[in-house]
């Protein structure tokens, strides 16, 4: 069976390559379209990062809400607010070489303080699985509060959504 | 009656002529639909499409005296006549060119009422297709030429009709050849 | 005969286990699965357009193709090989790669569902513990296939359609999630053979929650599908068939493939969900499976055939305004199914769903105008 799990190590490094390799395009590219739907193959990409690491629920859950519904946000919102046809927009400017020196300066001290910090990882919390109905009955028990927060706070959204698309009625006219 | 029986209604409807379909004559709901080429429906006597030209019992005795009236009436001009002339250079009363353009002919009929002598008449000849616009499709006199007996089958009532008021014709001709006719009387 | 595709399977992986090693044996045990639903899905499609054009023919007093082979049978392949040689023809000022990316990414997810299809006893090729939310996550990215399908082919009209057709696919997964709960609540799992399972003395769709859900299910099916009487959006006379109006050929051909396929796994999960999977009485489980989803199938070609086609604003109206509280009031219903028992259970649930019933569609009314009098008409 070792040469399934080397099958398997070599497949998921090869989605993390992946991964990487859309997200660079997402903000490299000159399209912006083709920006948009990088960046969807990034959210595909970590969902199967979940599943690699036995998160099913997480990872249905991922592409259900990003892929299926962020996404559509996001490409309505360039489609709707953007002229993509003209795709000559300037990939750099005069500040480039100083916005490249301290992106990587930030890319060293993050990763410093990455590496150096010890995570209080547990072995048994790495190798578990949980299932559906673990995850249901910690949200209805240890997370209720927040859940309950959750819940109040999508409310609120929907019923601004509803009041700020609302077509105004016509007070001010008819004065 | 509640939101939704509206629906169920009509799906019962296309569901009874589904299965009618396939148990029931066409008369009462079943299909009528004929496999064109292995049957074919009875064609009616009133189907008009290209012309042709009628000969009495010999393709040399045809009718047509090439007067030119059909071609001068045709809409799309797509019929084209040249006179027949013997050795000494006497016209004949016979066409020696006779050209339909079927890509032109647009199934009117004028020319069958316009021809004085019972010459040209509509087939209900359909299936004529060709490969090329022009080989096939442009009919000489020897294509138009069908017999009586062929006009008969096609439209019985019509060719029994016009056969009854040619030889009335000719039978008043022969009565006329044998009477002279008498001479006016003079004014007195 | 009940397991008859597993013994062939099962025979196929020892044949090959004698000579391969056991890891490799696990990959071809994963490869015939996946072998079987390429060939089987396709085919089904292929067929399905076939059943389509004769059963709405018959409905409309007409007789399907019947000239390609006996019964038509070879006309699949006639439009197999007619989409094949078809000149594919791309817009001058379209993206080429966004207009080759559509159909691959809208049939990817349509045949992917087919992993998570209990065939029969022991036939599922993915017994995934997410099995449904697995179906729901990957239906859902068929949104972006039609947005990539409707900008890249650099149309307006291409684009409408799209925006109306990713408008009405939204639209309709609420309520479509929502009468799933229920039976997920009832059945504990997530899993389709764990949901077949909890169905083995009593099909969900006799419950009184379940039948409301079996209906809101269908229907919303039906409108993910992008089916008549909800194919406003790529209808022949509407706008210039949609989003799918620029492709020819092929990938036209991967379009309806698409469409097709998806009909399929919608009949088939309405079928594995509330109509009991593969249980039946003496013939196989999968013979009892293929029965009910092309019953459901042949339900879907009769409404087709049936009903003209809803505008845009109906259509929206039936989800939101419709579908979503009577899905939202199931699932109230259903919790107190599972808390009760007795007659107060069927008759509580029975009452509470049909007063909802009614409730929702005396509120749907649409708005009739008075009648006008008019002063000089006469009569």
């Amino acid at each position: 069976m070792t040469e399934l799990t080397f099958i398997a190590q070599l497949g998921i490094y090869a989605m993390m390559f992946v991964v990487l390799a859309a997200a660079v395009a997402a903000v490299t590219l000159r399209n912006l379209f083709h920006c948009a739907l990088a960046l969807a193959g990034v959210l595909i990409g970590v969902a199967g990062m979940y599943l690699a690491m036995h998160a099913e629920f997480l990872a249905m859950v991922q592409i259900l809400i990003y892929v299926g519904a962020v996404m559509t946000l996001i490409i309505f919102a360039i489609m709707l607010t953007q002229r993509l046809g003209a795709g000559d927009v300037a990939q750099n400017n005069k500040q480039s070489l100083f916005g490249a020196v301290a992106a990587a300066g930030f890319v060293v001290t993050l990763g410093g303080i990455l590496w150096k910090t010890p995570w209080p990882v547990k072995e048994e919390a790495v190798t578990s699985s949980f299932s559906a109905s673990d995850l249901g009955e910690s949200l209805m028990t240890t997370y209720v509060l927040p859940f309950e927060i959750i819940a109040i706070v999508l409310f609120a959204v929907l019923i601004g959504a509803i009041v700020v698309a609302r077509k105004d009625a016509p007070k001010g006219a008819e004065q | 009656m509640f939101y939704g029986s509206g629906v169920l209604r009509g799906m019962l409807v296309t569901l009874k002529n589904m299965i009618q379909s396939y148990f029931c004559k066409p008369e009462d709901g079943g299909l009528f639909t004929s496999q064109y080429p292995e049957k074919r429906l009875p064609e009616k006597e009133r189907f008009r499409n290209f012309p042709f030209l009628i000969y009495d019992k010999e393709p040399e005795n045809l009718r047509c005296v090439a007067c030119d009236i059909c071609a001068k009436e045709c809409p799309p001009k797509c019929i084209y006549i040249i006179r027949d002339f013997d050795t000494d250079g006497k016209p004949l009363k016979k066409p020696k060119i006779f050209d339909i353009d079927l890509t032109v002919c647009m199934n009117c009929g004028i020319c069958e009422e316009a021809c004085p002598f019972d010459a040209i008449y509509m087939d209900h000849e359909f299936e004529i297709s060709g490969r090329e616009r022009q080989g096939s499709l442009l009919y000489h006199k020897d294509d138009l030429l069908k017999s009586n007996e062929h006009f008969h089958k096609i439209r019985p009532t019509d060719a029994a009709a016009i056969d009854t008021r040619r030889q009335e014709d000719e039978a008043k001709k022969q009565a006329v050849k044998k009477e002279p006719p008498k001479p006016p009387s003079t004014a007195s | 005969m009940d397991q008859l595709f597993v013994g062939i399977k099962t025979a196929l992986l020892s044949m090959l286990g004698t000579f391969m090693p056991d890891w490799l044996v696990t990959v071809h045990s994963v490869l015939i699965s996946a072998t079987g639903i390429a060939i089987f899905g396709p085919l089904t499609m292929m067929y399905l357009t076939l059943i389509e054009r004769k059963v709405v023919a018959r409905m409309q007093n007409r007789l399907g193709p019947n000239r390609v082979g006996k019964f038509g049978l070879l006309q699949p392949v006639a439009d197999g090989i007619k989409m094949l040689t078809k000149e594919d023809i791309v817009p001058y000022k379209a993206d080429k790669l966004l207009h080759l990316l559509a159909p691959i990414t809208i049939v990817v997810p349509a045949l992917m569902v087919f992993a998570v299809l209990p065939f029969g006893r022991g036939m599922i090729a993915a017994d995934l513990n997410v099995g449904i939310l697995y179906f729901l996550a990957v239906s859902s990215t068929t949104t972006i296939s039609i947005f990539i399908a409707g900008w890249g082919s650099h149309n307006k009209f291409a684009l409408l359609g799209a925006m109306r057709a990713v408008a009405q696919m939204v639209s309709y997964e609420v309520p479509m999630v929502l009468s799933l709960v229920p039976a997920l609540m009832i059945a504990g799992s997530l899993s389709t053979g764990a949901i077949v399972a909890a169905q083995a003395e009593r099909w969900f769709a006799f419950t009184p929650w379940g039948f409301v859900a079996f209906i809101i299910f269908y229907l919303c099916g039906v409108a993910e599908v992008n089916r008549s009487p909800f194919d406003l959006a790529e209808a022949e006379s509407e706008i210039v068939a949609g989003f799918h109006t620029e492709y020819s050929g092929m990938k036209f051909a991967l379009f309806y493939m698409a469409e097709f396929m998806n009909t399929f796994t919608i009949s088939a999960l309405a079928a594995t969900i509330f109509l009991g999977g593969w249980h039946g009485p003496f013939l196989p489980s999968w013979f009892w499976f293929l029965l009910k989803t092309y019953i459901l199938i042949f339900v879907m070609i009769w409404f087709r055939g049936t009903l003209p086609r809803l505008r845009i604003d109906q259509l929206m109206g039936l989800a939101w305004k419709f579908l979503l509280p009577m899905a939202l009031v199931n699932v109230v219903v259903a919790g107190f199914w599972y808390m009760s028992s007795g007659v107060i259970r069927t008759f509580g649930s029975i009452a509470c769903l049909v007063v909802a019933f009614m409730v929702l569609t005396a509120l749907n009314r649409p708005y009739v105008p008075e009648k006008r009098e008019y002063t000089f008409a006469e009569n």
